[in-house]
């Protein structure tokens, strides 16, 4: 017996001091650089400065793509079901249920290292993340809804900041002046599920809109209807350029100084007090979009893909890459570079770092609209289809190559039919 | 004998087979693929056959599409021409030697540009409260906004400008290199009869060039089916559909919307089949 002992203590110490030789010696996770597709991000950028830092830690670097995004995702689309090219992919709340259950993306969690705590994020991005009851992606960026305005426009003018709907739609017009460039409200007009139709769909939904009535459509209810009808409406205030033009569009009206009202996805707050891009600061007010305006919730983030990463040891690497670029540290800088937009952990958004940068209005603001935000799209992997197509339908109202809301409804309705009947 | 016959074959037969592998593999897998119902978010597909040419019929997108391609086609090759022949003939009247190689080096340079650049560089040009190119109208109305690639009823035309602005002031520098080898007999004889500068160019000159400029004229046709950077880049086919190509909405179709990979390879289809039936019967008839 004791030479068998002998042999299996051997055996054992062996295998222990081999282990901890490979630990003591970091064995690279990755055997080649990581290749992320993604869409301009000012965090993304400044991970760009920290790439040595992930090359010590997987043994290899990365390069990461950019594409606006509409074009983001049609790549990203066409890439995973086809060639494979990326090993990670940035998606987004629209596009999740699309990637998940055409199985392009893997689950996250079975390759996010559990030091880097992917609990620490905003509880509100992790439900966006989940589909299906897994968690697919982790977050660069999300969150809701604010209204920004320009305190002294309203003030002229004698106008309180509006706490309603019906507020927000007399106020506007009353805000307008073209002849000195001012501009009551900035919509989005581009088509997209991301684009136009993200700004209208709070307005379906403050109308009381529905995407289903039990199994069946009903996208040309009459929600719907009074949804585009004040959307329209709103737009003839709406600053040049953003008819067909989207966040970058209205956002870049607004800070530069054109427009008094925008309700708009939380990154612009911060955006709108930071003098490098906003030529507002100090003359602006955060509330809740009026209500019953709900926010719309929405996160993007890095997901890991199946085809390029067709092993194991590929699919850690590249979860390796995404706990890295998401982590504490790397989210600790894009703080310190004032990266509002980019912040996405709630040890983040509660430091007290935070809030000597920020201010405690707009942290207010931002805990208040909490409150309201929602997630309106119709969660479902035919939704981008369903959503682009009412874009396209609705950038003809908006630009007025086509003047029946009803029948252009009617058509999104026969569409989305078609494409229940198909499941 | 035999070896000086077999020596063209020899240099064909390998040239043709690599050609006719390169355009009919994806020429017929096109086809198949237009028969099938695919769809990018699956892997499960079956035949359906005419069924995408079918729904085509009734898809007002497509038929919206058909009709702006057409319209695009022609503003663009009627206006490239008007613009080559009208500068063309003008350096060659008005400016001396070294005037005309300077005009020659301006005008290379917008076709040098990759088509994306200069698609950004005029959608910034274009834009309503800063743009360059719309600066005179905010000048002249005192303010008053023009949004060119927002309007549908100019939103073709601002980005066909941009199409002519690269490729007609290229043309003008052919026509007048074209003009330029012209035996000046024919012209002097028309001048000692009196001839206006224009009846030369009418009457003489330009039925001389007939051939080059047809030439030129099926070239622009050409390039003028691919100016779906342009397009994308400029109005990703709006306002609305208002500038949407067969090419832009099969894009569409297949990679930003709905992922239907069959349905954009039948029109895609559909296209090659309509240019080589339209193109044919052009070339047949300008032989004529």
């Amino acid at each position: 017996m004791k030479p068998y002992r002998l042999a299996a203590s051997l055996s054992a110490a062996f295998v222990l001091t081999a282990s901890i030789s490979t630990m003591a010696l970091g064995a690279p996770v990755c055997s080649a650089p990581v290749k992320v597709l993604a869409q301009p991000r000012d965090g993304l950028t400044l991970l760009e400065d920290s790439k040595d830092e992930f090359t010590k830690l997987s043994g290899a670097g990365f390069q990461i793509d950019y594409l606006n995004e509409n074009d983001r995702r049609a790549k990203s689309r066409a890439d995973a079901s086809t060639v494979g090219n990326y090993n990670v992919y940035y998606v987004d709340e629209a596009n999740v249920a699309l990637f998940a259950s055409s199985k392009w993306i893997v689950p996250l969690a079975d390759y996010y290292p559990a030091d880097y705590d992917y609990a620490d994020f905003d509880p509100g991005r992790q439900k966006v993340a989940t589909y299906d009851g897994k968690v697919w992606f982790a977050p660069l960026t999300g969150g809701g809804d604010l209204m920004v305005y320009r305190k002294d426009v309203l003030e002229a003018a004698g106008i309180q900041p509006p706490k309603t709907l019906d507020e927000l739609i007399a106020d506007v017009p009353k805000l307008t002046d073209a002849s000195k460039g001012m501009y009551g409200i900035a919509l989005r007009g581009a088509r997209g599920s991301g684009a136009n139709v993200w700004r209208w769909m709070p307005f379906f939904k403050a109308y009381g809109g529905k995407w289903f009535d039990g199994d069946k459509p009903v996208f040309n209810s009459d929600a719907a209807v009074k949804a585009t009808e004040t959307y329209l409406k709103l737009f003839k205030d709406s600053a040049p350029g953003t008819q067909t033009g989207s966040w970058d569009e209205s956002t870049g009206a607004f800070l530069s100084g054109q427009v008094a009202i925008l309700v708009e996805s939380t990154p612009l707050s911060g955006m709108a007090v930071d003098p490098k891009t906003s030529q507002v600061v100090g003359k602006i007010g955060f509330l809740p979009p009026p209500s019953p305006l709900p926010g719309g919730g929405y996160g993007h983030g890095l997901a890991i893909a199946a085809k390029a990463n067709a092993d194991d040891a590929s699919k850690k690497c590249a979860g390796l890459f995404i706990a890295w670029a998401t982590s504490k540290e790397n989210e600790k800088r894009r703080l310190d570079a004032h990266q509002f937009g980019e912040l996405n952990r709630t040890s983040i958004l509660s430091s007290k770092e935070f809030a000597g940068i920020y201010g405690a209005d707009l942290g207010q603001a931002l805990a208040e609209t909490g409150k309201a935000t929602a997630v309106n799209f119709w969660q479902d992997p035919r939704w981008p289809d369903l959503g682009d197509r009412w874009g396209i339908i609705l950038e003809e109202l908006v630009t007025g190559t086509r003047t029946d809301i009803k029948g252009g409804l009617n058509e999104l309705d026969a569409y989305a039919n078609e494409l229940v009947k198909k499941k | 004998m035999a070896r000086r016959s077999s020596l063209p074959v020899t240099f064909v037969v390998p040239t043709i087979a690599i050609l006719l592998v390169l355009s009919m593999v994806p020429t017929l897998y096109a086809i198949v693929i237009a028969l099938q119902n695919r769809e990018l978010s699956s892997t499960d597909y079956s035949w359906v056959w005419l069924s995408n040419f079918q729904d085509l019929l009734f898809d007002r997108r497509f038929l919206n599409a058909v009709w702006v391609s057409v319209k695009w086609e022609v503003v663009t090759v009627v206006a490239t021409m008007v613009v080559a022949i009208g500068l063309g003939v003008l350096m060659f009247e008005v400016a001396s030697p070294r005037l005309r190689n300077l005009y020659c080096l301006l005008f290379i340079i917008p076709v040098l540009l990759p088509r994306v650049s200069a698609a950004f560089v005029w959608k910034f040009a274009y834009h309503p409260l800063y743009g360059i190119a719309t600066y005179p109208y905010r000048l002249i109305t005192g303010g008053l906004i023009f949004d060119p690639l927002s309007k549908p009823s100019t939103a073709l035309f601002a980005v066909a400008s941009v199409d002519v602005w690269q490729w007609g002031l290229f043309f003008a520098v052919i026509v007048l290199k074209l003009l330029e080898t012209l035996p000046p007999q024919p012209i002097e004889a028309a001048r000692l009869d009196h001839a206006k500068r224009w009846q030369i160019h009418a009457y003489v000159t330009l039925p001389m060039l007939k051939a080059p400029l047809i030439s030129l004229m099926f070239v622009k046709m050409i390039e003028s089916l691919r100016s779906f950077d342009l397009i994308y880049v400029m109005t990703r086919g709006g306002p609305g559909v208002a500038t949407e190509t067969l090419d832009m909405y099969a894009f569409s179709q297949g990679f930003i919307e709905s992922g239907k990979v069959s349905y954009a390879s039948a029109m895609a289809v559909l296209m090659m089949i309509a240019t080589v039936i339209s193109f044919t019967m052009l070339w047949k008839r300008v032989q004529a």
